[in-house]
């Protein structure tokens, strides 16, 4: 029995960090930018109370949609926290990893922003489509970035799950290998601002506005369903950074609960870090994105070059 | 002690990758001073061990003209034509930045099939020089404004800087110093035809010179 129940422990907590805690790094972003702004903010834990008031909302339907347009947001949302299931971090095993998972874990998110990219077009607004055609631009630069990035991950540790990716010894390869992890996180840091739509691709705050991408897509959604986006969003952001946090910080105490204040402590200073960054950055034009996103491209491809050269392939 | 020398060549490769996909002149400028500092570092951690003097003087000189006297000079010459931005370069900012990774990944598969001669110091040495040469032709030839081919040209040097740090034991100072003072005045030079230009002109593109006219 003691076995089981330890894993299970394992399992639960997990879960419940990824749950509880993803929307707790939308809040330290927000207290950033209101601290480089000169003001005091919304509290820390404002995004739950957003999303415990939009779910006691009622939903607004336009009459042109279709079904797509409801199922979207739930959609999304399972196939963003179904990713998070894959993720493991803090000397947490991921609660399913199998060989390949990679590819499955990328196109999860591929599926969360198909739904939506299709739900965008099911509102029958031009507006919408203009947003989704710019996701889906974006997205398939992006895209490219995110695979390079796994390729030199997987070479460097030989494996082609994501609990072998980054849950091995980071730590040691930092020695040999720092210079081409270092273009790693560098180039996924990138992918992930673009992924989670923040500052120098899109600007999370404005909604009304021509230039921006993401926020346009879901206009039409209220209550319930953009309770399921907004909650959808944090959890990427938070897996998504999670990624990167256990590059960055591949230390391992065997205390699990040590760990995971580590590990949180990591994600509070990368959202910190995300925070200056909107508040230092202007957004780009929308020409110059797909600069920013072939230039996380190139440094992964730089990354992949330095690892067949040092590696001892 | 070679993991802080790959960490500066791969520096100077990156540096070089925003050169080319920047289109503010004083950001190019900024970060050609940048990646000529880094150069200069980069002669102690290749000869940590074996300091003499006249690396000290290479890597001082590289480090004072390269990485401050000259991006100070072409600051002097953006403000005297007064033009920030590069508006409408041959081959355009995306296309560039994709045949730099090209050109990046061509270093790499040509050096490693050259065998040099003498100690080895760092594999990533060759390829890093070669990438800096490339993209600084890369800079010289998509560029319309002159002061941008002028960076283009420096970048180059860069390059073949990089490669002669490799023959620093062999080389006597003087053929170190002598390229350093070309390079210098090349760029005084040039400046000075830019400015040239702007005065009789009102602009730097360099197009317009194969235009006859009065």
């Amino acid at each position: 029995m003691g076995p089981t129940i330890s894993a299970l422990m394992s399992i639960l907590l997990h879960l419940s960090v990824i749950l509880v805690f993803s929307p707790f790094i939308l809040g330290v972003i927000g207290k950033t930018k209101a601290f480089f702004a000169g003001r005091w903010g919304p509290p820390v834990v404002q995004p739950y109370y957003d999303i415990l008031k939009l779910l006691r909302k009622g939903s607004v339907y336009s009459t042109m949609t279709t079904w797509i347009f409801r199922a979207a947001p739930m959609i999304a949302m399972a196939a963003i926290l179904a990713a998070g299931i894959l993720m493991p971090f803090a000397g947490l095993k991921a609660p399913i990893q199998f060989w390949g998972d990679v590819v499955l874990f990328a196109y999860l998110f591929g599926l969360a922003r198909f739904f939506m990219v299709l739900a965008a077009l099911d509102t029958g607004s031009s507006f919408e489509g203009m947003g989704a055609s710019r996701e889906m631009t974006f997205s398939c630069l992006s895209e490219v970035a995110l695979f390079l990035n796994f390729t030199v991950l997987a070479l460097i540790s030989k494996s082609l799950s994501l609990s072998g990716l980054i849950g091995g010894d980071v730590s040691l390869l930092w020695h040999v290998l720092g210079p081409a992890l270092t273009l790693v996180v560098i180039s996924f840091f990138l992918i992930l601002l673009c992924e989670n739509s923040r500052i120098p691709v899109d600007d999370p705050a404005t909604h009304l506005e021509l230039t921006m991408i993401h926020e346009v897509m879901v206009l039409d959604h209220s209550g319930v369903d953009f309770a399921y986006i907004l909650y959808g969003n944090a959890v990427k952001l938070f897996i998504l950074g999670s990624f990167l946090i256990s590059i960055i910080l591949p230390f391992k105490t065997q205390n699990v609960f040590m760990d995971t204040a580590v590990y949180l402590s990591g994600m509070t200073g990368l959202a910190v870090v995300i925070g200056v960054i909107e508040s230092a950055m202007a957004r780009l034009r929308l020409n110059r994105v797909p600069y920013l996103l072939i230039s996380a491209v190139i440094l992964a491809v730089f990354a992949f070059i330095i690892t067949l050269v040092r590696g001892g392939f | 002690m070679e993991i802080w020398l790959d960490t500066a060549l791969i520096l100077v490769v990156l540096l070089g990758l925003f050169m080319t996909g920047s289109n503010r002149l004083g950001a190019i400028i900024q970060i050609f001073g940048l990646q000529s500092v880094v150069l200069g570092i980069v002669p102690f951690l290749m000869y940590f061990s074996k300091i003499e003097i006249h690396i000290v003087f290479v890597s001082l000189v590289a480090i004072v003209l390269k990485g401050f006297l000259m991006p100070y000079f072409l600051f002097w010459a953006i403000r005297h034509v007064s033009i920030r931005r590069e508006v409408s370069p041959l081959i355009g900012f995306g296309t560039t930045l994709f045949l730099s990774g090209l050109l990046i990944a061509g270093s790499f598969i040509l050096s490693s099939r050259l065998v040099f001669p003498g100690p080895a110091i760092s594999d990533f040495i060759i390829p890093a020089s070669f990438s800096t040469i490339m993209m600084g032709f890369l800079l010289l030839i998509s560029r319309a404004k002159a002061i941008t081919q002028v960076v283009g040209y420096l970048v180059m040097e860069n390059g073949i800087f990089l490669f002669a740090l490799l023959l620093l034991e062999k080389t006597p100072l003087l053929v170190e110093m002598g390229i350093l003072l070309d390079v210098f005045v090349g760029a005084l030079v040039m400046g000075i035809v830019v400015n040239h230009i702007s005065d009789q002109f009102e602009h730097t593109d360099t197009s317009h010179l194969t235009v006859l006219r009065d």
